[in-house]
């Protein structure tokens, strides 16, 4: 496994909310937020920070980037001196920026600033020079729109903007919330691709979202996060595993399904099934060895068969207890309700 | 690029984009008919003032075009000002600046420099090009340290003005609340202050308006003391000879201090807890 960089230690960060009494007006409360996080970021590694909305996946974002403070725990560099390993506690959060890329969600530029401009100054907080700041605008594919007023650009070029200033400084970690959102499927690619070779020269990159499918491919490890607090973390292979979420196979066929004891029989599990007309689906689980051959061989019309990659609500639900429609439309309240399974119960 | 280099590059950087926008285009021929036309006006031989005045020095007669700068200057300082924070707040391009390895005392110092000189630079063109046409109608130049108190003064009135304004900006969540604050208190300044010394004279049994009752030149003088704009005439008045309202110089000078650094304070504070 690769070397830690960065360490969080019972990060806490709550949200104050407005919560007005008649006799105290201006009356804040502690809202949802961060609740004792344990995480650790890998040198090189791409984690994929998933988790619904109001998770908390934004608020540890910025507790990272040193935007919001920690009210409580630690955030701790690890580094390799001489063979050792040195360990560093980040007093000021101006420390930690100076390490650390962010790219918040959808940042909207407008203005008839050019898109140099507003680079340099940014370039100007962070101590860049502006030969560097001509290859990021080369690397993101802005070099035709260097002049360009920031009103004039489109979503997807402003998402690249944000990426070219989050690499101002040559960051080790970088940290990105949502960043395919706005970016056509060709930027995308490119934008994976761009990460994976950011990654291949050891930057530590977190990725938020609230889809893993998006993710699948691009991260090695995944993080789980709801309602502030962290679910479990590690690789993605692993998570499943623990989750008791792999090994599972999505069926589609024609005609007759085969029936719950042929499945049984060859040593797997009906999960889910569905039967529209005359096509049917199913969600199976078990050992898939042979298990095509032997469906096919007894007559079963199979058209499909594919590995099934756990979506967000299944890993929330096979972590949390909690059924679907109890995590389907629900938002964090503004208390911590504590989870079934995990047991990080508010202190 | 050193420390003081970076503030100072970002300070440009507001500046350029302030002072070369729509607003400031829009603004510019109110400012240019405020201040070098009050100038223009108030310098004319013939004129004759309500009360049967005539302005017979230079300095007075930048005093009376300092209403330009007190109706123009201050709108303009306003209008610069009322999304400085709230709209890079709104857009997230606040986030991106936060989490930059500059302190938030040294974006914000940088953010009130550039928006207060963005103001500055023209209006004190227009004072310039003001003493020109004093000249050239009264015949006579403004003595040197009435140009240097008139252009300190208003720099100071134009800051005061972008404080408050950026202070309401970080305050509101979008642009409706924040130009409410900042014309609002534009207005009650520049508006309503007569009002409330109206009011505080009526509470303290003193003839409101009597120009030649000493208690009432006193009180007004003294409340003008808490009035950006009070304290921007107090410092003009310093310049004018027979003009004597009951309030010392030290007292001038302790409230323009109070008047740039407690709102400095309270924009830092609230930049330093500031969420984006």
């Amino acid at each position: 496994m690769a070397e830690v960089v960065l360490q969080l230690i019972g990060a806490s960060c709550r949200h104050y909310i407005s919560a007005p009494l008649l006799t105290k007006p201006w009356r804040k409360i502690l809202g949802p937020g961060i609740a004792k996080i344990d995480l650790k970021l890998h040198k090189g590694a791409i984690l994929g920070l998933v988790g619904p909305n109001g998770a908390g996946k934004t608020t540890l974002l910025r507790m990272l980037s040193g935007i919001l403070p920690l009210q409580k725990g630690t955030i701790i560099s690890i580094s390799q001196q001489g063979g050792q390993t040195v360990e560093t506690e980040f007093t000021t959060s101006l420390e930690l920026r100076k390490i650390i890329g962010h790219m918040p969600e959808q940042v909207r530029w407008q203005g008839k600033k050019s898109v140099l401009d507003a680079m340099i100054e940014i370039a100007a907080m962070r101590g860049s020079s502006e030969h560097r700041i001509l290859g990021l605008i080369k690397l993101v594919g802005l070099n035709s729109r260097i002049d360009s007023p920031l009103d004039e650009l489109s979503q997807g070029m402003r998402q690249r903007l944000t990426l070219a200033i989050a690499l101002l400084g040559s960051p080790e970690i970088l940290l990105l919330d949502e960043p395919f959102n706005g970016l056509d499927p060709v930027a995308g690619q490119a934008f994976a691709l761009l990460l994976r070779e950011l990654s291949g020269k050891g930057v530590s990159i977190v990725i938020s979202s609230h889809q893993v499918s998006g993710l699948i491919g691009i991260i090695d490890r995944i993080a789980l996060l709801h309602r502030g607090q962290l679910l479990i973390e590690g690789e993605i292979k692993s998570v499943e595993k623990e989750l008791e979420l792999s090994d599972r196979f999505d069926l589609t066929g024609t005609s007759q399904p085969p029936s719950s004891k042929l499945i049984e029989k060859l040593g797997m599990k009906i999960i889910d099934s569905n039967i529209d007309n005359d096509v049917w689906q199913m969600q199976v689980k078990g050992n898939a060895d042979g298990v095509l051959k032997n469906l096919i061989r007894e007559g079963v019309d199979v058209e499909s068969w594919q590995p099934h990659a756990p979506d967000l609500v299944e890993m929330l639900c096979s972590s949390t207890g909690l059924r679907v429609e109890d995590v389907g439309l629900e938002i964090t309240s503004s208390a911590f309700l504590p989870l079934l399974q995990r047991e990080v119960e508010e202190e | 690029m050193s420390g003081k280099g970076s503030f100072n590059k970002i300070t440009s950087l507001i500046v350029k984009e302030k002072m070369f926008s729509t607003r400031m285009l829009l603004m510019f021929p109110i400012l240019l008919l405020f201040i070098p036309g009050l100038a223009w006006g108030f310098s004319d031989p013939n004129i004759i003032l309500p009360g049967g005045h005539r302005p017979e020095t230079p300095m007075e007669v930048l005093f009376y075009s300092s209403l330009g700068v007190v109706f123009g200057g201050t709108m303009c300082a306003v209008l610069m000002s009322f999304d400085g924070v709230s709209k890079e707040r709104a857009s997230g391009v606040l986030e991106v600046k936060l989490a930059q390895p500059m302190t938030r005392l040294h974006q914000t110092l940088a953010l009130v420099r550039g928006t207060a000189i963005a103001v500055i630079i023209p209006v004190t063109i227009l004072v310039i090009i003001s003493i020109f046409i004093i000249r050239y109608r009264m015949g006579v130049w403004p003595e040197l340290m009435d140009v240097v108190v008139h252009i300190v003064a208003t720099g100071l009135i134009l800051t005061w003005y972008t404080l408050f304004t950026l202070i309401a900006s970080s305050k509101a969540r979008e642009q409706g609340t924040a130009i409410a604050f900042g014309v609002g208190i534009w207005f009650f300044f520049t508006f309503l202050w007569a009002l409330v010394t109206s009011m505080v004279a009526f509470a303290s049994g003193i003839a409101i308006g009597q120009e030649s009752d000493p208690s009432w030149i006193a009180l007004e003088g003294a409340l003008d003391l808490f009035s950006p704009n009070g304290v921007y005439h107090h410092i003009l008045e310093s310049r004018l000879p027979d003009v004597q309202r009951g309030v010392s110089g030290w007292q001038i000078g302790i409230m323009a201090i109070a008047w740039t650094i407690l709102p400095l304070w309270v924009l830092a504070r609230r930049m330093e807890d500031l969420v984006p």
